[in-house]
């Protein structure tokens, strides 16, 4: 697919992956549409992209991605591309040992991430890829995944969810490739990113990079390139692209 | 004598050419659900060079459907 003046749908966009994301798309000519909850960060997105335009979206909430997804088609007709990135890191241990005994997972918490990491791509694609085949668009639905989906210790949720999309991208690519709409997605190892290191602590971030091969954490940039290659390449279709420096070997 | 729109929806429907009549309908067939339509959508277009929009696609719930699709659109049928 060439990107030029493809209207491409980015959700999560205001800062870390979905800004790198967005500043790849911008510059090979797309018109971007940012679905995000983080509206404070709308006015800084919008400097650095001018021309992208941001909707106030929580894309957990099925009532209100069917609303602005409604408004997109009205205003723009049906998206090229739908890249499905906006999420939460979570890490939190299945058990904890604590001074009352033991502690089990919170369960508001996973089904929070849940929500947030799985739901949303689930009521973003099916909002958005009924307009694409109401409208005979052909396109691509980008999952953004993680190497955690083969299950990290101390992220049950989080792996669960990414595990789960990656299990949709191939599901949905047998289902839409007939109407030429590709799934794919992309699987980010340990990334160089705040939420990152909010996730997780110091020592444990200096042993996961002596696990990876080439010794340091990936950058946003090169998971941007990476969604980049995937949206462009025609014949790519239900796979995962895995980009975590060697970790999985 | 079977034309290839016939023998075209027996292969993607997997049944015998013989089974193909104006009559067989979506809903008599339990392997022609969603998936198979979108299936046979998209060997229609490969085959027939043409391109089905989202209302044709939406009626064609039957052979018969499909044939008189295809002859508005100018297919031999």
């Amino acid at each position: 697919m060439d990107l030029r003046e493809k209207q491409i749908i980015v959700s999560g966009g205001v800062k870390g992956l979905g800004r790198a994301i967005i500043g790849k798309l911008v510059s090979r000519g797309s018109v971007v549409t940012v679905f995000d909850i983080e509206e404070t960060g709308f006015d800084s997105l919008k400097e650095e992209y001018p021309a992208v335009e941001c909707v106030a979206c929580d894309v957990s909430n099925y009532e209100g991605v069917f609303a602005a997804t409604e408004e997109f088609f009205a205003n723009h007709g049906a998206p090229d591309v739908l890249v499905n990135n906006a999420g939460i890191l979570y890490s939190e241990p299945l058990l904890r040992f604590t001074g009352d005994g033991l502690q089990i997972h919170d369960r508001k918490t996973w089904d929070r991430v849940l929500q947030t990491n799985l739901s949303s791509v689930f009521y973003m694609t099916s909002c958005l890829v009924a307009k694409m085949v109401a409208t005979r668009t052909k396109g691509v639905v980008v999952n953004i995944g993680s190497v955690a989906a083969a299950g990290n210790p101390g992220a049950s949720a989080y792996s669960a969810t990414k595990a789960a999309v990656h299990s949709l991208t191939g599901a949905w690519a047998r289902e839409l490739g007939p109407l030429g709409i590709r799934v794919v997605a992309v699987a980010p190892g340990f990334m160089d990113t705040d939420s990152a290191r909010a996730a997780t602590t110091e020592t444990a971030l200096r042993e996961t990079i002596k696990r990876v091969p080439l010794r340091r954490l990936g950058r946003t940039e090169e998971v941007a390139d990476a969604v980049v290659a995937v949206i462009e390449n025609d014949f790519f279709n239900g796979k995962v692209f895995e980009l975590d420096g060697g970790l999985t070997i | 004598m079977r034309t290839n729109l016939e023998q075209l929806l027996a292969e993607v429907l997997q049944i015998p050419v013989e089974r193909v009549t104006a009559e067989l309908a979506m809903q008599d067939m339990d392997a022609w659900d969603s998936l198979k339509h979108m299936e046979l959508i998209a060997s229609l277009e490969q085959q027939l060079h043409i391109e089905l929009s989202f209302d044709e696609i939406v009626t064609m719930r039957s052979v018969g459907d499909i044939k008189r699709v295809l002859s508005a659109k100018g297919v031999a049928v």
